[in-house]
């Protein structure tokens, strides 16, 4: 009896197909998961995404659009560009080098809003200065793969 | 006598880089002992295995430290851990007792630091030596252990599951590995993505996705405001420390040291609840806690113990069980790889001499942690001062570094740290929990081998239930954290309806 119980725990896995079966599991037990907090959190949800477009669209709460999507927009375009210019200077680091300068200057700008003299002239030597030591160091000393 | 010859005057000097920076990370508010481990990770792929440990358990003890500065002198804890400091801490900084609220932080960091690292010494070997004997089944069920605590004692249960089974889900994308006896068919993506994807996500671009990029997109939608509403607490002046401070505190010294070395044992329970825990147990059991939480020395005494000894105990499951014990320790697991080093039951007996060069470095990161902090506090205390907008920029481009050097040059992986550092503000908006996320991330792909070899091998379920009873022990345990978190979500509800 208690055999015939164990036997409906058999499984065979086939070899061809093994690499599905875990995550096919997984899936599942995800999927039940989602429907579970989505059942047991419907009345949270609809208020919860409206907020969340509101506050997206800048009609509720303390949201910084402008560093917000600054970051994601400047972020994008660093990486993108460094991986053209790589292409153009292949292993050498330089295209780290040009694109961290831009990019530290343009973000700590975005960040300051309108810098005073002072603080413009911290902006330009932090862009100029870290990069290029962050590149002799990592690139020229210790030989690490930049692109 | 080969532990002697690795033991050079550049090994100390990056143990003391690694401290130092570290200490300016925890003492920034937002940047985290995780987030400094990550940023320096690139350093050590010129470093040796050795002088790479060195240097990141320095960073690890640093950045732990370095969180009671601002906790004490702005009221926000610098880390998560050092939460409880500020109760007792910025009372203390307020009457004019800054720097000694510091230094019996730093003398109290100090000695959770060394008391951890002692438990590490003496119980890792222990564990891994019982857990050489595991079998597939034996380790399926530890990995489904730590999800299952990690995801019991989170705030929200159902999402802590739901973010473990997620971080699963995620390291199972790219090809069922031949190496580990799958396939090598692709799985979970469409077919242009085979070409970026083959090996799924590399770990520590996601990691310091999380928890370099995430940490600047939460700061930056906040608009960098300044959190505190005034500057820093001067040090000068007010009561000096003694040592005498501590008479009668051995107790709650040994017994928060104690509470945060258990609960850095405990997979994915972070720093904060050990320091809580530790602080209300002083609070419960000392003599007089009329004034904690006033600005007696006890609380802080309690909550910077703990919270260094969570060093120590976070390494004993990384190291005998491959089972990182926080967010940090999970980078480390990826630095390890990255090292030539596989983490897990036979790592201390396979490499004695690392073993104990580990020790030797994390006791030594302790003693300059001490050495740094405690001399040169009121200088650290005005790293609080210096402005994000110079050093985010400057994080960022540091993960790219990290993401791009890990496979010695792939622009996939710099786009995986933006793909993850946007996923992890979106989980942070939507409630997920990371920690279990990232545990879930780690472990998945062996959970699928360890899973699926012990079907293969007795093809049948029930074997996870009676292979032996370890096994039987070990769903016993699981039980037990399920329980335990339903028992407290009972009783946290009860409390909050008669307070109310």
């Amino acid at each position: 009896m208690e055999s015939q119980w164990l036997s409906l725990l058999d499984v065979t896995i086939d070899f061809d197909q093994s690499h599905l079966f875990f995550p096919r599991i997984v899936t599942w037990i995800l999927v039940a998961l989602l429907a579970i907090i989505l059942i047991t959190r419907y009345r949270l949800l609809a208020p919860g995404l409206k907020r969340a477009g509101r506050v997206l669209v800048g009609r509720e709460g303390e949201f910084d659009h402008r560093r917000f999507f600054g970051t994601l927009a400047l972020t994008t375009a660093y990486f993108y560009l460094m991986g053209v210019l790589s292409d153009v200077f292949p292993n050498t680091g330089y295209s780290f080098l040009i694109m961290s300068v831009l990019f530290v200057f343009l973000l700590s700008l975005l960040y300051v809003g309108r810098p005073t003299r002072r603080q413009f002239v911290i902006l330009v030597l932090n862009a100029l200065i870290a990069p290029a030591l962050a590149w002799y160091v990592l690139a020229q000393l210790f030989r690490i793969t930049l692109p | 006598m080969d532990i002697l010859s690795h033991l050079t005057p550049m090994f100390f000097a990056l143990i003391a880089a690694g401290t130092s920076i570290g200490i300016i990370f925890g003492a920034i508010p937002g940047m985290t002992a995780t987030m400094a481990v990550a940023v320096c990770l690139p350093l050590t792929y010129a470093f040796g295995l050795e002088n790479g440990i060195a240097l990141l358990l320095g960073l690890y003890v640093g950045g732990i430290s370095g969180g009671m500065v601002p906790a004490v002198l702005i009221n926000i804890p610098g880390t998560p851990s050092s939460i409880t400091t500020t109760f007792d801490g910025y009372p203390m900084a307020k009457r004019g007792e800054g720097e000694r609220a510091l230094k019996i932080g730093i003398v109290a960091s100090v000695f959770g630091g060394l008391f951890s690292a002692a438990v590490l010494f003496f119980f890792a070997p222990v564990l891994a030596d019982f857990a050489i004997k595991f079998s597939y089944v034996e380790k399926f069920l530890i990995i489904l252990l730590a999800l299952t605590v990690i995801a019991s004692l989170c705030s929200n249960m159902l999402m802590g599951v739901f973010s473990g089974v997620l971080g699963v889900w995620l390291s199972l994308i790219g090809t069922y590995s031949i190496t580990e006896g799958g396939n090598g068919e692709p799985r979970l993506m469409f077919d242009f993505m085979q070409y970026y994807l083959i090996d799924g996500f590399s770990l520590l671009p996601v990691l310091i996705g999380i928890f370099g990029l995430t940490t600047v997109l939460l700061d930056a939608e906040k608009g960098f405001k300044d959190e505190t509403g005034q500057g820093p607490i001067s040090l000068k002046g007010g009561a000096k420390f003694r040592f005498s401070v501590f008479k009668g505190q051995l107790l709650n010294l040994v017994r928060s040291s104690s509470i945060g070395t258990f609960v850095g044992i405990l997979p994915g329970v972070g720093g904060s609840a050990a320091s809580v825990l530790a602080y209300s147990q002083e609070k419960n059991f000392s003599r007089d806690s009329s004034q904690m939480g006033k600005g007696a020395p006890q609380g802080i005494v309690s909550s910077e113990s703990s919270n260094n000894a969570l060093t120590g105990g976070a390494l004993v499951p990384l190291l005998s069980l491959g089972i990182p014990g926080d967010s940090t320790t999970a980078i480390l697991i990826g630095a390890f790889t990255l090292q030539g080093i596989q983490v897990g039951p036979l790592f201390i007996g396979n490499n004695l001499d690392t073993w104990y060069l580990m020790i030797i470095a994390l006791l030594a990161a302790n003693v300059l942690m001490f050495g740094i902090m405690y001399f040169a506090i009121r200088h650290i205390a005005r790293v609080i001062e210096v402005p994000k907008y110079i050093l985010y920029p400057l994080i960022i481009m540091m993960c790219v570094v990290g993401a791009y050097a890990i496979n010695y040059g792939i622009m996939f992986d710099v786009w995986t740290l933006l793909i993850f550092g946007v996923f992890g503000w979106v989980a942070h908006k939507i409630g997920l929990e990371t920690v279990p996320l990232i545990i879930g991330f780690i472990l998945g792909k062996s959970a699928e081998v360890y899973f699926v070899k012990s079907l293969e091998s007795y093809g049948n379920y029930s074997i996870f239930f009676t292979k032996s009873p370890i096994a039987m022990f070990l769903w016993v345990l699981i039980a037990v954290s399920l329980a335990f978190a339903i028992y407290l979500r009972v009783r946290n509800r009860r409390q909050a309806s008669v307070e109310s």
